[in-house]
């Protein structure tokens, strides 16, 4: 077992979610059209920070695709079936994966080219899907979200007043946010009272995929 | 005035979709589609509030956002929102309205016997009666605030309430290549062009429709440019959406009124949306404001701008009057005259106050059935409730004067027209001053380098009709006896803005603020030119060199609501541990540290805070306690350099630190003060986790990372917030050990594999955690972090397994007590004007080293013996002292002399049995035994005998932690 | 405000720290140097000119980076942003 600052795997049996109270599967708001967002928490993922020494930024992306599958460049970010990854600031990369071994691959893939921080615990991923998720965000984050601007597979970091945010666009209407987990409840809170007005589905935790 | 709605016409309009609403008190029916001004005078309606200063009666002078008189406060659910221009009030059954500043009734108004006091109320009157010395027992300062109350009431607009708005506003992010702003026709010709070019265009109209003058002057093509605009994929149209404000990088700030025109919201639907827009390119369509003429009875209900009555006749089917006469100093008035016969409205005669007319102007007047009246004016008004008749004499427009003879007209609607000033406001909110133009008497906007435009009457380009000149006379007042107003909201009157000039204020913005012209909710949209005219006229100056004041955001008033937005309610957002619901079910009372929800203390039943911290701390010193530190900041800090970076940011040293070692470190800030404090593991070679103070975390990351980017840029170090991915609990008291060995898996916790400083890793209940025994309180104490997502896990193990000690959670009143008591240093300590050797911290001030702040720590100043420093501080007599208390020698409370410092924290010692503190102490440690006290004497009166101690005050041998 | 991150595109303003005149960091006396007088200057001295500043911004609410941005501090014009980073050759 690797020493728990390395990595500590999300353990579905011990885990809590810090927004399980709020994540109750139903319909809110005005749905007079129906619910035009989904909400849902993606929980118990593996997300590392992967940070590259300076001058090693191509050689740490090609380890973090040998190590995820990821398509992802010094110029690229990428969305992938069991993994996304972005680039938030300058060599500096989030990773996301359902499995759970994610830091200690990285870690080892990267090896002298860059750091790589396990965050599984300390970030919440929350997604946000449908029709009007872009009019929902367009109320939290100063962020242009036109296609053009903000394509599929970018992500980006910015913040909604103190909480700070990583936002990957996951297809046309999906988006994943990371938040600080300590202000996941309030941002979820604020997120909900932002999507009363198009109406939105809670959907059960570990079912945040986009609607079809 | 006698308005009505004609049988037929109006555009917006909804005939025989009847609506009721309540206008003070009273039933009104008017049109889907009217606003409230339309409807009113559609009533019958003439006076719909009282003036500011004198309360003269007053009517609907204009037709849109530039309404000066007809403010109401709209009444909601509870709530009541204050100075609503009628004219931007759309109707819609339900809606509750009630006109200002009236008392006790509109019809009847009191007050009014303030304009028999004729000059009382002149200009500069309240700072001339109110302000500066007393002249006992009248005048001065004193007087004002004797009198303030019965002022306010009674000079003043409308009321705000006291209930909470709980209406609903947003705030909404947008980005677009052309913002367009005014949805009349040069702002459609602009969207369209840019919509062509496949640019993201976004249009804000403030009416409900788009098309502005064309549309209530009839232009023919404009509903076909509305239709093509509405089917463009790319442009997103915002109606009664006004633009209030343009900022740096052309961020415009636009307020939507999404549903005030509705009775009814849909679930989650804002009342109001703040727009805040970011525009590659701002093209501004704003249109023009007509001037009113100032001339004595100017004010009287039934005068009203020409081109208001043009629109209320084209838009609502609705006349001002059944005889109506003009009085202008340019053409625009004779299209309104042409217009509104259209209409079926009885134009009797058009008094123009320029001597020479020219032709196209004349024929219109003759078509209009008009008698056309030229170099004459309007000398006085007369009427009760309303206007009955006017006084029209020969005039010379050089001296602004009446020649001769008044004759009386018969008339209950006198429009006027003063000319235009183009709608510049948002062009010179950056800045620039607005540039006069002569042949258009008018100021158009600054020219600055920033990616903005005109167009169409905002630019000065008016069109109104073949023949016409779109330059007034350059005069816009009548002197002749009687009050003229040139600001109707703040009535201020022509003779104001002259005796202003007489006082000596001679520059446009010291006028502005003497007299309170151009200062009311309208922020002088109709009066600005007339007043600066005035002045221009007073001086002797032509009015480019008066100049004009300043428009600032916003271009009309903005709710309150719409600012806070989504911020209400959240504004503070709350952060949360791991464990925060357990202490909520567990009785802890929760207090805010920064955005933190932490336990304070966990109330037992009828046991107050104090009992309560006492017994917590009394546990954690006799048995075992247990508290949530999660909120620590903490940093991974990793790289090849990550040792030598730790020695430039600490006092003390880090890069012999074995790994699987902890160890205490301060930072000082540059200026040699101390910055914050905290314990640095070594996890690895390369690898720290740097703990900070609670409140620090984001100072310190900050700090941090400024100099590995900034400063030293070739350190090869990497820093990541991890603060939120540990859970962390501290087990502290004499049986914390046999707590942690019944519990931990995979690793001993006896004193040899875990002393203290030590780190070991094992697992508890399943979990893999990290503990490092390290005491804040004194006792034998072990930190146990694991992820945070198993937090709660970890807790409710160590609790079960601490149940045989009788373990039990403490909060941080009783963290408070423990630090006091063995004195160590907090935020209230490291206050950014202590220093290491204030807080006897000196001994963690490598010599070996250079480090941030070490240049300067030494420096004159920060050096003396007599500076004040960290000191214990123990009530005598067991009587209570206060936090904050000023130490003094001085045994008597009314008496207490120099303070020679302040108690920075103070607590009930379980230890001691009385009460204890810390102070900062000018020359502390040499008073040590010293009897001084602790005085109160605002707060709490209290004036206590306390000794001067050494500042730890449990186990100075630290032989109870290390053991 | 609006200032343009070299990495992130243009943002707000609501999302950067200001740490201060770029010059003065620059100034900063090395590591260690016993110059009393550098030193006083480094921490007490500014320059509050009106017109052209070079001054340091972090994205604080973005990417993090600190950014090097020349900015009139009479219009608020920006005229050049670059990313504190090392140089270095890939
Ligand atoms: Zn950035």
């Amino acid at each position: 077992m690797a020493e728990p600052f390395i990595s500590t795997p999300v353990m579905a049996a011990t885990a809590q979610s810090p927004i399980a109270d709020a994540l109750l599967p139903g319909e809110y708001g005005n749905l007079a059209i129906g619910a035009q967002v989904a909400l849902s928490e993606r929980f118990g993922l593996a997300i590392c920070d992967v940070c590259a020494w300076p001058g090693l930024e191509t050689k740490t992306a090609n380890a973090i695709k040998r190590a995820t599958g990821l398509a992802v460049t010094k110029r690229r970010d990428a969305v992938g079936e069991a993994a996304q990854g972005f680039q938030h600031a300058p060599g500096r990369w989030t990773v996301i994966a359902e499995d759970p071994s994610l830091a200690e691959r990285l870690t080892r893939a990267v090896s002298a080219n860059a750091t790589v921080v396990d965050l599984a615990h300390g970030r919440t991923c929350l997604r946000i899907a449908g029709e009007a998720g872009t009019s929902v965000l367009a109320k939290l984050f100063a962020i242009d979200f036109a296609e053009k601007a903000f394509p599929v597979a970018k992500g980006l970091a910015t913040s909604h007043h103190a909480v700070l945010a990583q936002i990957q666009r996951v297809d046309a209407q999906t988006f994943d946010l990371l938040v600080f987990r300590s202000y996941a409840r309030t941002f979820f809170h604020a997120l909900t009272r932002a999507s009363e007005e198009f109406g939105y589905r809670i959907v059960p935790p570990r079912a945040g995929e986009p609607e079809t | 005035m006698s308005g009505y709605r004609r049988p037929s016409g109006g555009k917006v309009i909804e005939r025989g979709k009847s609506i009721t609403f309540t206008f003070d008190g009273k039933q009104y029916f008017g049109l889907a589609g009217d606003t409230l001004a339309s409807a009113l005078i559609a009533g019958g309606v003439s006076v719909v509030g009282r003036s500011f200063k004198y309360h003269r009666p007053r009517g609907i002078v204009a037709a849109g956002v530039d309404e000066p008189n007809a403010l109401v406060t709209v009444l909601g659910d509870g709530a009541r929102e204050p100075n609503i221009r009628a004219t931007e009030i759309e109707i819609h059954d339900g809606l509750v309205c009630e006109s200002q500043n009236r008392f006790p009734s509109l019809d009847f108004d009191m007050r009014a016997l303030n304009q028999l006091g004729g000059d009382a109320l002149a200009a500069g009157f309240y700072y001339k009666t109110f302000m500066g010395p007393a002249r006992w027992p009248f005048g001065g300062t004193r007087t004002w605030m004797a009198f303030e109350r019965q002022i306010r009431r009674a000079a003043g607009l409308g009321r705000a309430g006291t209930e909470s708005d709980t209406s609903r506003y947003d705030r909404v992010n947008a980005h677009c290549d052309t913002l367009v702003v005014g949805g009349g026709k040069p702002g459609i010709v602009q969207a369209l062009e840019a919509a062509r070019k496949r640019r993201r265009v976004i249009v804000c109209e403030i009416d409900p429709t788009l098309g502005g003058y064309a549309s209530w002057s009839g232009d023919p093509d404009i509903s076909a440019m509305i239709t093509q605009l509405q089917a463009m994929d790319n442009v997103q149209i915002l109606t009664r959406t006004t633009a209030w404000g343009i900022y740096d990088g052309n961020a415009v700030a636009a307020l939507e009124r999404v549903s005030d025109h509705r009775r009814d919201r849909a679930p989650g639907e804002a009342r109001q949306r703040m727009w805040i827009i970011r525009a590659g390119h701002v093209a501004l369509a704003t249109g023009a404001f007509e001037r009113p003429l100032v001339f004595p009875g100017n004010d009287r209900p039934g005068v009203m701008l020409a081109s208001a009555a043009q629109r209320y006749a084209a838009m609502y089917g609705v006349l001002p009057g059944k005889r109506i006469a003009i009085v202008t100093n340019n053409d625009s008035a004779y299209t309104s005259a042409i217009a509104l016969k259209a209409r079926d409205a009885n134009v009797i005669t058009i008094i123009d106050l320029r001597s020479e007319v020219s032709g196209g102007a004349r024929s219109i007047a003759s078509v209009a059935g008009a008698r056309l009246r030229t170099g004459q004016a309007v000398v006085a008004t007369a009427g009760t409730g309303g206007l009955d008749s006017i006084q029209v004499a020969p005039f010379d427009h050089r001296t602004r004067r009446p020649t001769g003879r008044s004759e009386g007209i018969s008339c209950d609607c006198l429009l006027m027209s003063g000319g235009w000033s183009p709608a510049i406001h948002l062009a010179s909110h950056a800045g620039g001053a607005p540039r006069w133009d002569d042949t258009l008497k008018a100021f158009l906007a600054p020219e600055d380098g920033r990616d903005l435009s005109l167009h169409g009457a905002a630019a000065g380009d008016f069109v109104f009709g073949a023949g016409l000149s779109p330059a007034p006379a350059p005069v816009y007042e009548v002197r002749a006896p009687g009050k003229a107003f040139v600001d109707f909201q703040h009535d201020v009157t022509a003779d104001d803005v002259r005796l202003a000039h007489r006082e000596g204020f001679h520059s446009v913005e010291h006028v502005k603020r003497y007299t309170t012209l151009g200062m009311a909710t309208d922020q002088g949209k109709t009066s600005s030119l007339p007043g600066q005219a005035i002045l221009a006229d007073a001086l002797g100056r032509p009015l480019e060199q008066v100049g004009t004041t300043r428009f600032r955001p916003p271009f009309t008033p903005v709710s309150l609501g719409s600012i806070a937005a989504e911020r209400f309610g959240d504004l503070h957002p709350e952060r949360i541990t791991p464990i925060h619901d357990w202490h909520v079910k567990n009785g802890a009372r929760m207090v805010a540290a920064g955005h933190w929800q932490r336990p304070e203390c966990y109330n037992r039943w009828k046991e107050s805070v104090e009992q309560a911290y006492i017994r917590e701390a009394k546990t954690v010193r006799r048995g075992v306690g247990i508290v949530d530190v999660s909120t620590l900041g903490k940093i991974d800090i990793q790289g090849p350099d990550a040792a030598a970076f730790l020695d430039r940011v600490y006092t003390n040293g880090f890069a012999r630190l074995p790994v699987g070692k902890s160890r205490y470190g301060l930072m000082l800030r540059e200026d040699g003060f101390v910055f914050d404090d905290g314990t640095t593991w070594r996890l690895a070679p390369d690898r720290y986790l740097m703990t900070t103070t609670t409140a620090n975390a984001g100072p310190v990351m900050q700090h941090l990372e400024y100099y590995l980017n900034v400063i030293w840029p070739d350190i090869r170090v990497h820093l990541t917030s991890v603060t939120d991915q540990w859970a962390a609990m501290a087990v502290a008291g004499p049986h914390s050990r046999d707590v942690l060995a019944a519990i931990v898996i995979d690793t001993d916790v006896d004193n040899l594999t875990l002393p203290p400083m030590g780190i070991v890793h094992g697992r508890i209940a399943e979990v893999p955690v990290m503990i490092c025994r390290l005491s804040f309180s004194g006792e034998r104490a072990y930190e146990v972090y694991c992820g945070a997502h198993h937090g709660a896990h970890v807790w409710n193990a160590l609790i079960a397994a601490g149940e045989p000690w009788g373990i039990l959670p403490y909060g941080l009143e009783a963290l408070g007590a423990l630090r006091i008591e063995k004195g160590h240093v907090t935020g209230a300590e490291i206050d950014g004007r202590t220093t290491a050797r204030d807080l006897n911290l000196d001994w963690m001030l490598s010599t070996k080293k250079p480090f941030i702040g070490s240049a300067m720590m030494d420096r004159l100043g920060l050096v003396p013996i007599t500076r004040q420093a960290l000191v214990g501080v123990v009530s005598i007599n067991g009587e209570k002292f206060h936090g904050g208390s000023h130490i003094v020698e001085s045994a008597n409370p009314k008496k207490p002399g120099p303070s020679l410092g302040h108690v920075t924290a103070m607590c009930y010692s379980p230890v001691h049995d009385r009460y204890i503190g810390l102070a900062l102490v000018s020359s502390g440690r040499a008073r040590l035994g010293a009897r001084l006290y602790a005085t109160d004497p605002v707060r709490s009166a209290s004036h206590v005998p306390v000794e001067i101690v050494r500042h730890v005050m449990v186990d100075p041998s630290g032989d109870r932690m290390h053991g | 405000m609006i200032i343009p991150c070299p990495f992130c595109g243009p943002r707000d303003l609501a999302e950067f720290t200001y740490h201060g005149d770029a010059a003065r960091a620059a100034a900063r006396p090395a590591h260690g140097s016993t110059d009393q007088e550098a030193w006083d200057r480094h921490v007490y001295d500014r320059r509050n000119p009106a017109g052209s500043h070079a001054e340091i911004w972090q994205h604080a609410g973005g990417c993090r980076s600190h950014l090097r941005v020349v900015r009139d501090t009479r219009t608020h014009e920006i005229t050049e942003t670059t990313l504190y980073a090392p140089e270095v050759s890939q």
